[in-house]
């Protein structure tokens, strides 16, 4: 039986792809474990279009963006460097122009965006696809695929502009001031703000003390989250509280994936257990707090560094060094905001458009579950979708997933290299392309061991502060519940819908991470100390250890070894 | 307007719209006290006085014919230099001798004598100032720390002297103008028995940053910062926010203080050069009254201020000068250029 490539066009090619590139990254951020098919084709193509859309949108001076393969559900990337001084200069005089919009109007350009991107989901997310034709369904499909690629148009045409100011705010610190993005100040600069995500966080605080106030808490607290549903409507208040719970759910957080880059597992609104966990959690550990007064302590700390700061900075430089430091902060609220517009609401609609037709063709035979829909790819859907009672795709979906699992159980070696070429010449390659996104999100900086700390494990600080506390590994969702509060959380990486967890957490340790990714960004917001790029934090460090984690320094120590 | 032109008013009578009569500085002063600052005691012999002095004393015909005898001799205004200078020097000698006609002379005493009655201070020292309407060359005389009825009138002769500077004449004969024709007042003004004294902007002069005022102030009299002779602390204060942005507080040798006089220059004592000559809570009061004053002219301001030894604070806080302040306008978009200048660097390394 003839398979096709799951993302035909753009499978990892050695032969052809070293031409390009004698470096391929796999994405560790994203594509760890490794991708379903289907999600894979969304993200490689159209992550990729995004990024070299916003590249030429911006006219970036050195880099066209990034190329992007597919291989064993890995995202492999390569940068797309320009190539010669000529084209080099004609990109900076269009570069003078198009960056102008981030500078004068951000907040307006992104509500543009934010309501271009809810009208491009809205006929998505309102159609009824179990009354839906075959044709409407199909319809549906595309309309979320040319959804899908103008949110990463748009997703990373703002995260380049934004970034770039970043990356400049940063040498702005370093030369001014003597430090970066690591430093406590620099995260007191850059955090305090509201946002989308902090509303929801907020919201579901507020759900908490709502369920308290109506006497609800003893139900929460006897009950598992997974029958939380069940349990509320027979209890008195439990209806009127489920009002406001699915209201909130409909409204905001029903968005939430546990995993951003994934379809394939559930979102809050088909399965709330996580958002019954979060309440549950909060009940438990105590809601005697308001993340609004956390919020204002974070606005009056920024108000305070920006001010004390302002003054070491020359009167002449001030105005302009203010204009950078307000783009920058422009930066970190899009970086933790965006999540929520582009790829969770996105990604829950791809999927929730998928299982929609799923349930039509476990029924018409065209294959077993509906879960069956990620590992075909768009083609395949068009393929079958008029139609599906004349088409058997389960050899298909049956070769596909063996694959998939043979993915999973391997892993995916960290990049590809042609011969000859090391991982040096390569992150050499990537820190000179000063791509702003490559800088700040993917490669993060090294962690650096300084022996005469004696510490067990080194990382890098994405939020300033020591604690003390008890390892808790995560690597899912589910495992979040085990988490009590004052842990220290130990994650490959972390997800936006476990924003609300770090509320009762008392540090983060990831493998991965740069200063601009979700653990550092809500880490700063919560106030929290986190180290990223320990690379190997979750093996290293094992559930119950007790821990010092002196993120300021980078450094993690084994308290009970 | 009707106004009653007198020879010489208080101050608190006056307003910008006595310019003409009173001269900027004078009636600068007086809009000052008429939106509330707390401005020196003093009064203003407004442009009639001099005219007054020039007619009755018989200097305007005799000036006249002083210049008309040397054109007539063939003076050439453009080369003769020296000839100019010694004319100049002719007039000025004159004026200085004439007597003021008593009636002057007499009104001068009286407000002086009921100056030192609301000072409480006999023979109180002031400053002499020129006090010009239209721009002119000279006319920049300020005599300071004059004690007494005769060092009044003696100074306030050397003002109106010093509209025949040898500029001046020649400035007049090339535009064809009256020879005596000079709009001068003058303003004679309690001196400040200054801790400190200094400038603000209201506006960071280069920059052109309306959102920033910059102080610069020395110990003693605010002519030490003016002249630039020494170099003297200096604030940056955030106007919006109302915060001290940046201080220097520099080694401050010298200050100029009143002697028995005039003034002279004197050591500022050991155990003071190093430390701030203003305090925070004075820094910020100063830009307080400033941000009035630019509010209330509708420009970027240039003012001088002195705190009075004499007094506590606030009251202590006394204003000499209010003027539009000279600055760089800032090109729209400069900013956002030299930005984006910086984000292409980032792309060039």
């Amino acid at each position: 039986m003839k398979i096709y490539d799951c993302v035909p066009g753009l499978e990892f090619d050695e032969s052809l792809d070293f031409q390009i590139s004698p470096a391929w990254f796999l994405d560790g951020t994203h594509s760890v474990p490794p991708w379903t098919p289907m999600f894979g084709w969304f993200w490689i193509n159209f992550c990729r279009h995004g990024m070299q859309y916003g590249a030429e949108k911006l006219s970036l001076p050195t880099v066209k963006g990034w190329d992007w393969r597919f291989k064993d559900g890995g995202a492999y990337l390569c940068l797309l460097l320009v190539k010669t001084e000529e084209e080099r200069k004609q990109r900076e005089a269009r570069f003078r122009e198009a960056i102008k919009p981030f500078i004068d109007d951000f907040d307006g350009m992104w509500n543009g965006f934010k309501g271009e991107l809810l009208a491009l989901y809205e006929p998505v997310k309102t159609v009824d696809l179990d009354k839906a034709t075959n044709t409407e369904q199909l319809e549906t499909f595309e309309k979320i695929i040319a959804a899908c690629r103008r949110m990463w148009g748009i997703h990373m045409y703002l995260m380049y502009g934004t970034y770039t100011a970043f990356v400049l705010f940063e040498n702005m610190t370093r030369q001014m001031f003597g430090f970066d993005d690591t430093h406590p100040d620099f995260h007191a600069l850059t955090s305090g703000f509201d946002n989308m995500s902090f509303q929801i966080d907020k919201d579901l605080l507020e759900l908490a003390k709502k369920a308290k106030a109506m006497g609800l808490d003893e139900v929460f607290r006897v009950n598992s989250a997974s029958e939380m549903r069940k349990f509320l409507q027979t209890a008195a208040n439990g209806p009127a509280f489920l009002k406001d719970f699915d209201a909130f759910m409909e409204d905001e957080a029903g968005w939430r994936i546990e995993r951003m880059a994934e379809i394939n597992v559930p979102s809050w609104a088909e399965d709330p257990t996580p958002a019954f966990n979060m309440i549950k959690m909060s009940l438990e550990k105590g809601i005697d707090y308001s993340l609004d007064e956390e919020r204002k302590k974070r606005e009056a700390t920024r108000a305070e560094t920006e001010k004390r700061l302002m003054e070491k900075v020359p009167p002449e430089a001030r105005s302009w060094f203010k204009m950078i430091l307000g783009v920058a902060q422009n930066s970190a609220l899009f970086s933790e905001e965006h999540n929520h517009y582009c790829e969770l609401m996105c990604h829950s609609l791809i999927r929730r458009t998928l299982l929609g037709m799923g349930r039509r063709w476990v029924k018409s035979g065209a294959i077993d579950a509906v879960d069956d829909m990620f590992f075909l790819f768009p083609d395949e859907v068009r393929k079958v979708g008029i139609n599906p009672d004349m088409f058997n795709m389960r050899p298909v979906v049956e070769r596909r997933k063996a694959e998939w699992k043979g993915w999973v159980d391997r892993g995916n070696p960290p990049a590809f290299m042609a011969e000859g070429f090391t991982l040096e010449m390569a992150m050499k390659g990537l820190v000179e392309s000063m791509d702003p996104i490559a800088l700040k999100v993917v490669v993060g900086s090294m962690p650096v061991a300084r022996p005469e700390l004696k510490a067990d494990l080194f990382g890098v600080c994405g939020s300033p502060g020591t604690v003390e506390g008890t390892v808790k590994v995560v690597w899912t969702e589910a495992e979040l519940s085990k988490i009590v509060k004052g842990d220290i959380m130990v994650a490959p990486t972390t997800s936006p819908s476990w924003t609300p967890v770090f509320s009762i957490l008392g540090g983060v340790i990831v493998d991965r991470g740069a200063s601009l990714s979700h653990a550092a960004i809500v880490g700063r917001e919560y106030g929290i100390p986190v180290v990223m790029n320990t690379f190997q934090g979750t093996t290293v460090l094992k559930d119950g250890m007790r821990i010092r984690l002196d993120a300021n320094m980078g450094a993690i120590y084994i308290l009970d070894k | 307007m009707d106004m009653d032109c007198k020879e010489i008013f208080w101050l608190d009578e006056l307003s910008k719209e006595y310019n003409d009569m009173v001269g900027k500085k004078c009636a600068n002063l007086g809009e000052l006290v008429k939106i509330g600052l707390r401005v020196p005691y003093g009064f203003a012999l407004s442009v009639k006085a001099y005219e007054t002095f020039m007619e009755e004393t018989g200097l305007k015909e005799k000036v006249s014919q002083i210049v008309e005898k040397e054109i007539n001799a063939g003076l050439d205004v453009d080369k003769e230099i020296g000839r100019m200078i010694e004319m100049s020097a002719n007039i000025r000698e004159a004026i200085e001798a004439a007597d003021v006609p008593p009636g002057l002379a007499g009104q001068i005493s009286n407000y002086y004598a009921e100056l030192q009655k609301k000072t409480g201070i006999p023979d109180v020292p002031c400053a002499v100032r020129s006090s010009g309407a239209v721009s002119m060359p000279g006319q920049m005389e300020t005599y300071l720390n004059i004690r007494g009825m005769s060092e009044i009138i003696r100074n306030v002769k050397k003002v109106w002297a010093s509209a025949f500077t040898t500029r001046a004449i020649v400035f007049r004969i090339q535009n064809k103008m009256p020879i005596s024709w000079a709009p001068i007042g003058i303003a004679v003004i309690m001196m400040i028995e200054a801790k400190s004294a200094g400038v603000i902007l209201t506006v960071l002069p280069s920059a052109g940053d309306l959102d920033r005022a910059i102080i610069e102030g020395n110990f003693g009299l605010g002519e030490s910062v003016v002249s630039g002779e020494i170099t003297p602390d200096s604030f940056v204060i955030n106007k919006k926010e109302m915060f001290i942005e940046s201080r220097t507080v520099s080694e401050k040798t010298k200050m100029v203080v009143y002697g028995p006089c005039g003034t002279t220059v004197e050591d500022v004592p050991a155990e003071l050069c190093k430390t701030s000559c203003i305090d925070d809570r004075e820094i910020l009061e100063i830009v307080r009254i400033a941000k009035d004053v630019e509010q209330h002219f509708g420009n970027p301001q240039d003012m001088e201020w002195a705190v009075d030894k004499r007094f506590a604070f606030p009251e202590n806080i006394f204003w000499v000068q209010a003027r539009g302040a000279k600055y760089t306008k800032k090109e729209a978009g400069k900013d956002e250029e030299y930005v984006i200048d910086l984000m292409l660097q980032l792309f060039r390394k």
